[in-house]
Order: structure tokens, then sequence, then C-alpha cells
């Protein structure tokens, strides 16, 4: 029964690192380059959904149009700032550009809204379905849930029912070939990152309300599961979300079995794991490798 | 015109080691010239830093690879260095070149043998990986490490017999430390170890081709590399007298990472460059306190949008044109 509960905790957290990474998956298909910035993408999500929250509270569709379209702007600055004139630089020169870039989101935060942890107010109340004894599954955790299908399911349309999305595709298998059939290249993947940016965005405040707090140095590690969510199911959208709810079940799994200490190392005994054994990772192919 | 010749290059190496020695003689007087202790502390710090980015300039620019976690193995000296000397009260002298051992070992074992398979970006995440593996154990293992408390009260070295308890007496020992760095680096880059690593570098199957064994060398690259990072771990251990494993998260290793980009990865100045001009910068705007990340993270920003090739790339670029011009002249 406990181990159950672990399960459905475990689901509740995965499709939210699910969510960040697809978007995480998106833009690093686009680059081929891991973004150390999304983290703080979230984080800055997560404080606009906050400020937007107490502004707004009776209407939670409108925070999170508002928490997309501010970090759809977050990501034209993040790839004007890291990607857009190193297209053709070498490869660490952007992984450095979004480690700059992350420090000075970072840091920047801290100086205008303060260190401490902010509380969101609870939205939905303490109320859980009982099911059983022991199993509780909380209105937040089905919340969340219903939320990420819904936003995967939009985010399935776009990529596959319209035009923009058949270029974002396009240039993430391949550049020049998508060049030479017509596609915007540039256009396209600036639009990648920003879609990137704002599914980040929204799996931000997502965590937020999971945990009932935003502060400015919580991106680093929910990026870094994003991050590992994307390297264990594959570099595309599937794999990305279902690395991200394996993830999460299995970090939960070893919380029940080891102790919440060891919640983090998990993640990146995973990551190594995968790596060394099947570098493309659970549902990617051998061709959507990154190029080196 | 041969004796002219002769006489140019006299002249242009003798000004090139007048301008080292005169370097030397002043960061030898330094701390006699200075009397400000945070000055001094400032110092000590970017020298630490310089020993971190050219043993990671080792692994990145010299051996081809790509490495971000760097901090992993700085925090295995650390370690070793602090637990050593507070539980066995080893001397700081013996476990100067023991953490880098240890820190060698562990990358050896770590990264060597499993990871060395892996191209370019994925053995960054391996090392990325195992470096947070090492913190994390580091924050877990409290019987060995005492976890989230951290060490403290790690003892004074000793130079015979004497403490060593003033910053100025910690500056001379990373002084020393930087400079016999330095010194071993450019020897062994000018050896065969060193082309050998260049080559492969610029391309593995032809260097595997031409007769070097590609794995060899590339472990002997990370053992060495790794070792210049538990030593200096070591020094920080004793010269802060606390450590924990705050010290060494990931924001770290892309710190040092941040310091050879923007200096100049794959040359020998870039990284002693890089740490100077960021952590001067922060530095200056210590003042205005919570600024200084910000500054940070701008500074690498702006360096990378002006010199994607860090800022000892300017210096190459014209030494060869100038050298070119040179040759050209002398051919008419």
């Amino acid at each position: 029964m406990f181990y159950l509960q672990q399960i459905i905790n475990g689901i509740a957290q995965g499709s939210i690192y699910a969510l960040t990474a697809v978007g995480y998956a998106i833009i690093l298909g686009i680059v081929n380059v891991p973004s150390f910035v999304h983290g703080d993408v979230m984080m800055v999500g997560a404080f606009v959904g906050y400020y937007s929250v107490l502004l707004f509270p009776d209407n939670i569709l409108l925070v999170f149009i508002i928490v997309f379209a501010a970090n759809w702007f977050l990501g034209i600055i993040v790839d004007m700032v890291c990607y857009k004139r190193f297209r053709n630089s070498p490869r660490q020169v952007m992984l450095i550009c979004t480690v700059g870039l992350s420090i000075f989101l970072k840091s920047s935060t801290q100086v205008t809204f303060g260190t401490q942890q902010k509380l969101i107010p609870n939205l939905l109340g303490n109320n859980f379905f009982a099911l059983g004894e022991i199993i509780r599954i909380t209105y937040v955790q089905i919340f969340i849930v219903s939320v990420v299908i819904f936003t995967v399911f939009l985010l399935q349309i776009l990529l596959f029912r319209t035009k923009i999305g058949l270029s974002v595709r396009a240039v993430s298998m391949h550049k020049s070939a998508s060049a030479l059939v017509g596609i915007n290249v540039n256009q396209a993947m600036e639009f990648g990152t920003c879609l990137g940016c704002a599914l980040g965005g929204i799996a931000g405040i997502l965590l937020g309300i999971y945990y009932n707090a935003v502060h400015p140095l919580m991106g680093g590690n929910a990026a870094m599961k994003a991050f590992i969510s994307v390297i264990f199911g594959g570099i595309n959208i599937p794999g990305a979300a279902l690395g991200g709810l394996l993830l999460g079940i299995f970090e939960n799994m070893g919380v029940a079995f080891f102790g919440s200490g060891y919640r983090d190392i998990v993640g990146y005994v995973i990551l190594i794991v995968v790596l060394l054994i099947k570098p493309s990772g659970l549902l990617g192919r051998k061709e959507n490798e990154i190029k080196i | 015109m041969s004796k002219f010749k002769y006489l140019k290059n006299l002249l242009i190496r003798g000004k090139s080691h007048l301008i080292l020695g005169f370097l030397l003689v002043t960061l030898l007087l330094f701390p006699l010239l200075v009397e400000s202790q945070f000055i001094i502390r400032v110092v000590i710090n970017i020298l630490i830093y310089i020993v971190l980015a050219s043993s990671m300039n080792i692994i990145n620019g010299y051996g081809g690879m790509f490495s971000i976690g760097h901090a992993g193995f700085y925090c295995v000296g650390a370690y070793t260095a602090a637990i050593m000397s507070t539980r066995f009260g080893w001397s700081f002298w013996i476990l100067l070149p023991l953490s880098g051992v240890m820190a060698g070992i562990v990358s050896f074992l770590l990264l060597g043998f499993p990871a060395l398979r892996l191209r370019g970006l994925y053995f960054a995440m391996v090392t990325l990986g195992f470096s947070e593996v090492i913190r994390l154990i580091v924050l877990n293992w409290i019987t060995l490490t005492r976890g989230p408390m951290g060490i403290p009260g790690i003892p004074f070295p000793t130079f015979f017999g004497n403490p060593i308890m003033y910053n100025w007496q910690f500056y001379y020992i990373i002084l020393g430390i930087v400079v016999l760095m330095l010194f071993i680096i450019r020897r062994v880059l000018n050896s065969r170890i060193g082309r050998a690593w260049i080559s492969i570098r610029e391309d593995e199957t032809a260097a595997s081709a031409m007769g070097v064994e590609v794995f060899r060398y590339k472990l002997m690259n990370l053992f060495f590399a790794t070792f210049w990072a538990g030593v200096a771990g070591c020094f920080y251990a004793f010269y802060a007298r606390y450590i924990s494993a705050d010290s060494f998260t990931l924001d770290e290793g892309f710190s040092i990472l941040a310091m050879v980009i923007v200096g100049g990865q794959g040359s020998f100045i870039g990284p002693i460059l890089g740490p100077i001009l960021l952590l001067t910068l922060t530095e200056i705007f210590r003042g205005i306190a919570q600024y200084r990340l910000i500054v940070f993270g701008v500074a690498i920003l702006i360096v990378m949008h002006l010199r994607p090739g860090g800022i000892a790339s300017i210096k190459l670029s014209n030494i060869q044109e100038i050298k070119q011009k040179l040759s050209v002249r002398q051919d008419k």
C-alpha cells in the first residue's frame, strides 16, 4: 500500500518533470547543446505565476496564459543572448552563454525579490480522494496531471498539425536539409526555443503550486531532472515525457527504499547508466543522437 | 644577415624573460607591499582558481575531451586532506600530493574506464553526473564526512615546526604551487605526451593511425588534470580550515568552466587570464554585495559576444598576423 502511494506521488511529480522535459527536448533537439538556463527559465515562470496568482486569484486559466506569454518573451531573449549569434561557433560557446545567463537571471531575481521563499496561496485546499485507508490522491496532484496532459495534447496539435510545427520538427532533424527545402531555419529555431521556454514556465508554476512555494534557486535542481529525463527517454517528445514520468516514479521509490537523502542520487545514477548502456535513450533512435 | 637575426631573436627572448622576471619579482614582493588582508585573500582565491582552470584546460583544451565536472575532483582532494589531517594528523606537505593522487585515482576509476568510450557532449554529461554523485555521496556518508555539518577545525600546516597561519604565508605556498604547476604543464605539453594529446584533439583517427595509443594517453590526460584539481582542493581545505559539500556544487564546476572558456580554451595563457578577469571584476563590485554574481554572469556573456574564442584568442591571432607580416617583409 505504501509503495502504491509512492507511485501515485511519483506520477504527480513525474508529470511535472515530463512537461519540463518536453520543453527541454524541443530546445535540445534544435540547438544540440544542453541548456543550463532552463532551470532559471522555470524559476522566472514560477515568479510570474506567483504574482499573477496574487493579482487574479480566481482565474487560474489567465494565470497560465500570462506565464506562457511572459516566458515566450524570455525565450526570445534566451535565443538572442545564447544561441542566435553562435549557430556556427564551437559548441562550448553556446553552453557557457547559457551558464552566464543562468547566473545572471538567478542573482538578479535574488536581488529584486529577495532570497526568501514566497508562499503561493493554496488554490485547491487540502482536499483529497481517499482510496482504501492509506492511499490519498490530493486535488493538487489531479490538477497538475490534468494540466500536463492538456498542455501536451495542445503541443501535439501544434507540432503535428501546423506548418510552423512541421518546420520545427524538420529543423531538429536536419538543419541544412530543411533549409534546402525552403524552411526559414532561423525563424523555426527561434520559435522552438520560445516554445520550450514557455513550456518550462508552465512547469515552473506547476512546481510552485505542488510545493506551495517559489524561490530564486528552485530551478537548478528541476532543470537537471528535466535534462536527465530527456537523456533517459530519448531526445523526442514521447521519449521525454516517458522519461520524466519514469524518473518521478523511480525517485519516489528510491526515497521509499533508501531515505530522502538519496533522492537526487537516483536521477544521476540513471543518467550515467543510460549514457553508458544506451546513449540514445529508451525511445531514442540512433539518428536522433546529438551530433558531436 | 644571420648575425642580425640572431641579435633580434636574443632581444625578443631577452625581453620576454625580462617581463617574466619582473612579474615574478612583483608577485614575490606583493604581500610586503600590500597592507590590506582583503586584497591578499582575493589574490589567493584567484591563484586557487588559476590552478583549477589550468588543470581543466588540460582536459578540455588539450585532451580534446569535454569535462564539466571538475568540481567533483576538487571535492575529492579537499575531503581527502580534511579527513586525513583531522583524524590521523597527517601533515600538509604529505597530503598535498596525496590528495592529488586520490583525485586522480577517482577520475581514473569513474571516468577513465567506463566513460572514455563516450564522445563529446555525452562524455560531458557523464562528468557532470559523476561530479554531482560525488557531492551527494559526501553529503550522505555521515560517518566519514560528517555530511551536511562539514569538517571544521582543520589544523594549521607547519613549516619546519612553525605553524603557517597568516595570509601572506598561504600566499607564498599557493604561488609556489601555481608556478610549479605552470612549469610542469609547460614541460609536459612540449614533450611527447603533450604532443600526443594535441594530436588526439585534432584528429583521433589520424592520431591512432600514427601510432598514438589514444585510450592510454586520454587516461594519462585525465589523471594529470585531476591530480592538480586535488592539489587545489587540499590547499583550499587547509586555507579555509572548514569545508562542506556546499562548496563543490555544479555551479562551482560551471564557474571553473566559464573561467577556462572566457580566458581562451586550448591556450596556455587563457586559463590564467580568465580567473583574473572574472574574479577581479566580481571583487570590485563586492561593495554592493548581491550584485557581484550579476556582474559575473554579465561578464561571461559580454566576453563571449565580443570574443567567442576567449580573451587569449585576441593575442594569439595578433601575434600570428604580426609574424606573417614580418616574414613577408623579410622575403621582400
